[in-house]
């Protein structure tokens, strides 16, 4: 009988590398977000067709799909070596959550009114200065609630990593249950539990870091 | 050529002529109230001169010199020197939510010192090495942070100015509308601007609270101003000039009393009446 303390053990162990996937994609998908968002509300229009149509491609297909392109679609399509399984994993979800987090950055930005801007113009300003301490602090305030919902399925889309083998909670539970052990999959619920849960009180904390600002 | 001269504004939205050929003069320290009836083009005439719209074609004199010039155009850095020479305060004041009374009015100045100081530095850091680029470091530190104090003891004169010291390290939602609007007042100021317009800057007051702001303006005399408003009373009584403006074109202009109490055109006479008659209700 495989102890309790034993799968924990075995299951914190994926756990890690649930976190890794999280960690790295925020990471990285929070500014390549940003400047996709650029992109996507850039004047010069053929940037802005293709950002748009990345996109579209990206949130159009499922994360799954994506996975199984970046890692098997180099030597299928080119014969050359790709990605190692985690690094695959990690560029899939970065570009998937950056098109997902640019939509947000875009809606706050457009939300900021126009005015904030031009009240800089007229101080003088520079456009990157009206950007960083204007704009960013009242864009960061709009979207706190939006991206704690994307970050929260973020969590759980970590899971997706299995598709290619990469031994996250998930995986590492399936294989008990392959020697026939239900239970620890159902456990792995408490650990994603746990985990939201600490993110929960930490977007709640923004929030009130932020309520001085009333827009 | 008076110390602000203004040839040739001409701004097309769309197909719409919004300013046909805006010609106006003002002398240093006097003020000009533009009134008219709402889409007569005042706003976009002030949004041109604060480099908010490029008018499609037209000139600014500023002290003599040639500001700017439609036709021309220029480049971040030398558009921000011109668009310092004017300051602007809008209807709905603008201020930025996140940051204090104080902290509004600072902004800018600290971020135009800390610029100014590292241009001064650039060129003589760049031949410096060594030890001799750590003290160029050293002052370059120095001589911001004297600016700052030197910013921060301006933004609490102005403060004091528009009478809202205590108000200091209040947010704009703390504020009521009329505080607002003299913050904001302040924070135009704070950049000491040649000229400075104000885009009716009542209008989004509940009438109790305009006297307030009024009366930081009035103590603005001896400034350049130039004030877009419905106030009637208020243009007649600080003005030096008045322009009535309508259908985007200046349809008639001169010292208040002959403006108000004899106007020549038609549209005058029936723009005064109505507002008037707008009062009287």
């Amino acid at each position: 009988m495989t102890s309790f303390w034993n799968v924990t053990l075995a299951l914190l162990e994926g756990f890690g590398s649930t976190c890794l996937i999280f960690a790295a994609t925020l990471v990285f998908a929070i500014p390549l977000g940003l400047l996709v968002t650029f992109g996507s509300m850039s004047r010069f229009r053929p940037l802005r067709w293709l950002m748009r149509t990345i996109v579209w491609v990206v949130r159009g297909t499922p994360l799954m799909l994506q996975l199984i392109a970046i890692f098997y679609g180099p030597a299928l399509l080119f014969g050359i070596d790709g990605f190692d399984r985690v690094p695959a994993v990690i560029v899939a979800f970065v570009i998937n959550y950056a098109c997902y987090f640019s939509e947000i950055y875009r809606a706050g930005i457009e939300g900021v009114p126009r005015g904030q801007a031009e009240a800089g113009q007229v101080l003088g300003l520079k456009k990157s200065q009206v950007f960083f301490h204007i704009t960013l602090i009242q864009l960061i305030k709009r979207i706190v609630p939006p991206m704690s919902n994307e970050i929260i399925t973020l969590v759980k889309d970590t899971s997706l990593a299995r598709i290619i083998s990469v031994t996250e909670i998930i995986l590492v539970a399936q294989e008990y249950t392959r020697q026939g052990l239900i239970w620890p999959l159902f456990y792995t619920g408490v650990f994603y539990l746990l985990f939201v849960g600490v993110l929960t009180l930490l977007f709640r904390h923004t929030e009130k870091k932020l309520e001085y600002i009333k827009i | 050529m008076e110390f602000l001269h203004v040839e040739g504004f001409r701004k097309q939205f769309a197909g719409t002529e919004v300013l046909k050929d805006i010609n106006f003069d003002l002398p240093k320290g006097k003020i000009l109230a533009i009134i008219g009836p709402s889409g007569g083009g005042k706003t976009t005439l002030l949004r041109c001169l604060n480099f908010l719209e490029t008018p499609d074609e037209g000139k600014v004199y500023l002290d003599g010199e040639l500001l700017s010039d439609a036709k021309v155009s220029y480049s971040q850095k030398e558009r921000r020197e011109k668009q310092l020479k004017f300051g602007l305060v809008f209807q709905s004041f603008h201020l930025f939510p996140h940051l204090t009374a104080i902290e509004n009015i600072l902004l800018a100045p600290n971020l135009l010192a800390k610029d100014r100081v590292k241009e001064q530095f650039k060129e003589r850091k760049k031949a410096a090495k060594g030890a001799a680029r750590k003290t160029l470091k050293k002052e370059e530190k120095q001589a911001l942070k004297k600016l700052s104090a030197e910013n921060k003891r301006h933004a609490e004169e102005l403060l004091n100015q528009v009478g809202l010291s205590e108000k200091r390290d209040s947010y704009p939602s703390q504020l009521s509308g009329g505080q607002q609007q003299r913050v904001a007042i302040a924070r135009a100021l704070a950049l000491s601007p040649e000229v400075l317009c104000f885009d009716e800057p009542t209008s989004a007051l509940d009438p109790e609270l305009t006297g307030e702001v009024l009366k930081v303006i009035r103590a603005l005399k001896g400034r350049t101003l130039i004030i877009v408003t419905h106030e009637m009373a208020f243009a007649r009584e600080v003005a030096d000039y008045v322009l009535f403006m309508t259908d985007g074109v200046i349809e008639e202009r001169g010292a208040p009393d002959e403006v108000f109490l004899h106007p020549q055109k038609e549209k005058t006479k029936a723009f005064l009446k109505h507002m008037e008659e707008y009062h009287d209700e």
